[in-house]
C-alpha cells in the first residue's frame, strides 16, 4: 500500500489545535495533506455521531483535537 | 466509549485519535498529524459497504437516550450515589457502561436485521452473528420498549418485525 493516500476528518478546536496548525503554516513546518479539517468551537462540540457520519460518508480514520 | 464501541462493531478503536496540542506548539501539532497519518495508512481503507449496518448500529447507539443520560449522570452518581442512595465507585459505573454499550449495539443490529427482513431468531444470528440465547433475550427486551413486535408463529418459528 505505498500509493494509498487516506483521508482524515480532523475536528480541530478553534483556540488550541487549530491555531497550532495555522501556526505550522505559518512557520512552513511541512506535514502531509491527508487532513480534511473542520473547525469547531471547542473540542467538546464534537458529537460521538459526528465521528461515526464520519466515517461513513467516506473518510478512514477521524481525529478530534483540542 | 465511542472507541470502544467501534472496536466492539469490528472498525477498530484505531480508526479515531484523540490528542491534544496547544495553540503555540506548532511543531506538536506536525508530529500528530503525521503519526494519525501513518496509523491510518497502515489500516488501509475503510470498506464502508461491509460495515454499513455496524456503522449504522453505532450511530443509533450513541444517539440513544440511555447512554446519553448514563454519560451525564455519571459525575453526579459517581460522586453523590444515585437516587436509590446506592454509592457508585468509578470502576463499577463504567463496567455497567460498557455493558449497556454492548447490549445497546446488539439491540440495535438485531433491530436493523429484522428492518432488512430476517423475521426469525436463525436468520437474525445468521445475519449478526450473535448466539440464540442472547438474541432472544435482547428481542424480549426490544418488545418491551416496542421497538418491534411479535408477529405470530410461522413453520414453528416465531416471527418480529420493526414497529
Amino acid at each position: 500500500m505505498t500509493d494509498y493516500e487516506p483521508k482524515i476528518i480532523a475536528f480541530l478546536c478553534n483556540w488550541c489545535a487549530y491555531a497550532g496548525a495555522d501556526l505550522a503554516g505559518v512557520s512552513r513546518l511541512q506535514y502531509p495533506a491527508n487532513l480534511r479539517t473542520v473547525r469547531v468551537m471547542c473540542s467538546g462540540r464534537v458529537d460521538p455521531v459526528f465521528i461515526i457520519k464520519a466515517l461513513r460518508e467516506g473518510s478512514d480514520g477521524v481525529l478530534v483535537s483540542g | 466509549m465511542t472507541r470502544k464501541l467501534l472496536e466492539l462493531a469490528g472498525i477498530g478503536k484505531e480508526r479515531l485519535h484523540l490528542a491534544w496540542v496547544s495553540s503555540a506548539e506548532a511543531q506538536r501539532f506536525v508530529e500528530v498529524a503525521t503519526s494519525v497519518i501513518e496509523s491510518i495508512k497502515m489500516q488501509g481503507p475503510l470498506d464502508r459497504i461491509a460495515h454499513e449496518m455496524s456503522l449504522s448500529a453505532c450511530e443509533m447507539t450513541l444517539d440513544s437516550e440511555t447512554l446519553r443520560w448514563l454519560v451525564g449522570k455519571e459525575v453526579k452518581i459517581t460522586s453523590q450515589g444515585d437516587i436509590y442512595g446506592r454509592q457508585w465507585s468509578v470502576e463499577s459505573y463504567e463496567s455497567f457502561l460498557d455493558h449497556t454499550l454492548e447490549r445497546e449495539y446488539q439491540k440495535n443490529l438485531i433491530y436493523l436485521a429484522i428492518d432488512q427482513g430476517c423475521s426469525s431468531v436463525k436468520d437474525i444470528s445468521e445475519r449478526i452473528g450473535l448466539d440464540l440465547k442472547r438474541i432472544s433475550y435482547l428481542l424480549a427486551d426490544l418488545e418491551k420498549t416496542g421497538r418491534i413486535e411479535f408477529r405470530g408463529m410461522e413453520d414453528r418459528k416465531p416471527v418480529f418485525a420493526v414497529l
